[in-house]
């Protein structure tokens, strides 16, 4: 009786600590070709992220949604490098590999987190370093990494190469709240 | 009571929770983010330059993008080879549009066919939404020409507004898909001296337009405009077929024409090669943006 109770308990309790998720639609991503000709700069306010409490880590962007300086630029950016009406989103499915508890003190914590990194429809996988914060409530995320366009058959021509830089910064913030 | 903790009860009741409580893990993580995001916008680049061949598209540069056109159009293929099909004679319009805002431009243009001025104001009336709640986009285009020959007769009392004429148009545009883009344009030209009594001065043409891409780069793009009340036997309606190389930054369209002149008046209403006898032109527009 009192064993079944335990299980009972136990399996609540697991079920409880696994059904621990964060998330947020209004995550913010940038990115940033900077080249001698021309800085090139967009910006998304429309990511998609998940965290869950083991480590496992999504998150999703609309290409459509980044907005650009220039009109011109975005569409570029859509109709000729990303091809948004085919491949609507990039995302990230992995998990942050060193998650333990301790990353919950309250502090800013470098991890990284590992899994397969999707835009243009073509997937690489990829170790990404990030920095995480709990503040008691809610997880913020943060995290600057490179992506180069050749390595998603992102094809630039040779006439306007100058313009884009070989590996493009791009910067993730999040803050995830419990779903 | 007893019964309720009963450890087969018990052990039910939380099996079912673990079973049913929390998402499968054969889900993929991707697909616990939920529906995807609704990104509601302007639907971008349903033509590759503002002018289909001849006639507007629905485009306009961009606020503050200067839009530099240099247009030529051969002579006639039916010269044959010693006019080496046309090549060796050339007429060109040069022209300039200035994005004020995103949704209106400016323009100004010269022809060298009959040393035509024309100045033009476009602008976005409503927009095609990436979600289609918007269905179509619509451009109203304006245009007035200045025709800058010397009289025919300089004897007589010759009025400066006779060398004018007008052309209001707009453009329903709609991208059907990332290839196909159509485009269907009423147009109103007034000239304000005929040739004779019997002539007209408005004439309502339909154009119809099109553009389908080959690759993210190319398209093949083709118009026809129809002159509602029929046109004098001299002329007759225009049709054009080309292509557009989009470089970034640069557009060129290539295109075979039946219309020699650059401006509305001139392809919409005065439309002189029958293409059956090869009348026509050979010829391009070469575009470039400069952002200021």
């Amino acid at each position: 009786m009192k064993t079944a109770f335990v299980l009972f308990l136990s399996l609540l309790f697991g079920y409880a600590a696994h059904a621990q998720q964060y998330m947020t639609r209004e995550g913010y991503v940038r990115f940033y070709s900077s080249t001698p000709i021309e800085d090139i700069e967009a910006i998304n306010n429309q990511t998609t992220a998940l965290l869950k409490s083991t480590g496992e880590f999504a998150f999703r962007v609309p290409i459509l949604g980044f907005r650009f300086e220039k009109a011109l630029m975005e569409e570029h950016f859509n109709e000729n490098y990303m091809e948004s009406t085919t491949f609507p989103n990039g995302s990230f499915e992995g998990r942050i590999t060193d998650w333990n508890e301790g990353l919950k003190d309250g502090s800013w914590h470098n991890v990284n987190a590992s899994g397969s990194f999707t835009i243009h429809g073509k997937a690489q996988q990829r170790d990404i370093p990030a920095k995480v914060r709990w503040d008691g409530e809610k997880w913020t995320i943060e995290s600057n990494f490179l992506v180069k366009p050749a390595d998603h058959d992102i094809e630039i021509p040779s006439m306007v190469s100058k313009k884009i830089a070989e590996s493009i910064e791009v910067t993730v913030e999040a803050t995830l709240n419990p779903r | 009571m007893k019964n309720l903790l009963h450890p087969v009860f018990i052990f039910t009741f939380a099996f079912a929770l673990m079973c049913f409580g929390h998402p499968s893990h054969a889900q993929s993580l991707l697909d616990e983010l939920g529906p995807e995001e609704l990104v509601i916008r302007p639907v971008s680049a349903t033509f590759k330059d503002t002018k289909i061949i001849n006639v507007q598209s629905n485009e306009t540069p961009g606020a503050n993008v200067l839009h530099f056109v240099i247009a030529h159009r051969f002579g006639k293929i039916s010269d044959g080879a010693y006019e080496l099909w046309g090549l060796d004679n050339a007429g060109m319009r040069m022209a300039l549009d200035y994005g004020i805002t995103d949704r209106l431009s400016v323009g100004i243009a010269r022809s060298t066919f009959q040393k035509t001025v024309d100045a033009s104001a476009k602008f976005r009336l409503l927009q095609q939404n990436s979600d289609n709640s918007m269905p179509v986009s619509v451009t109203l285009y304006s245009v007035t020409m200045v025709n800058g020959l010397k009289w025919a007769d300089p004897t007589r009392e010759n009025f400066f507004t006779s060398r004018m004429s007008y052309t209001h148009q707009a453009i329903v545009a709609k991208k059907w898909d990332s290839k196909l883009s159509l485009a269907l344009i009423p147009s109103l030209t007034h000239r304000n001296l005929v040739e004779s009594l019997s002539d007209s001065h408005d004439q309502w043409t339909i154009g119809a337009g099109g553009r389908y891409k080959l690759t993210s780069r190319t398209s093949v793009n083709a118009e026809y405009h129809y002159a509602i009340a029929g046109l004098p036997t001299e002329h007759v309606n225009s049709l054009s077929i080309g292509m557009d190389i989009e470089t970034g930054g640069h557009v060129f369209q290539l295109h075979l024409t039946n219309a020699q002149g650059m401006f509305e008046r001139a392809f919409l209403t005065e439309t002189g090669g029958r293409w059956r006898d090869g009348e026509i032109y050979f010829g391009f527009n070469l575009s470039r943006v400069f952002d200021l």
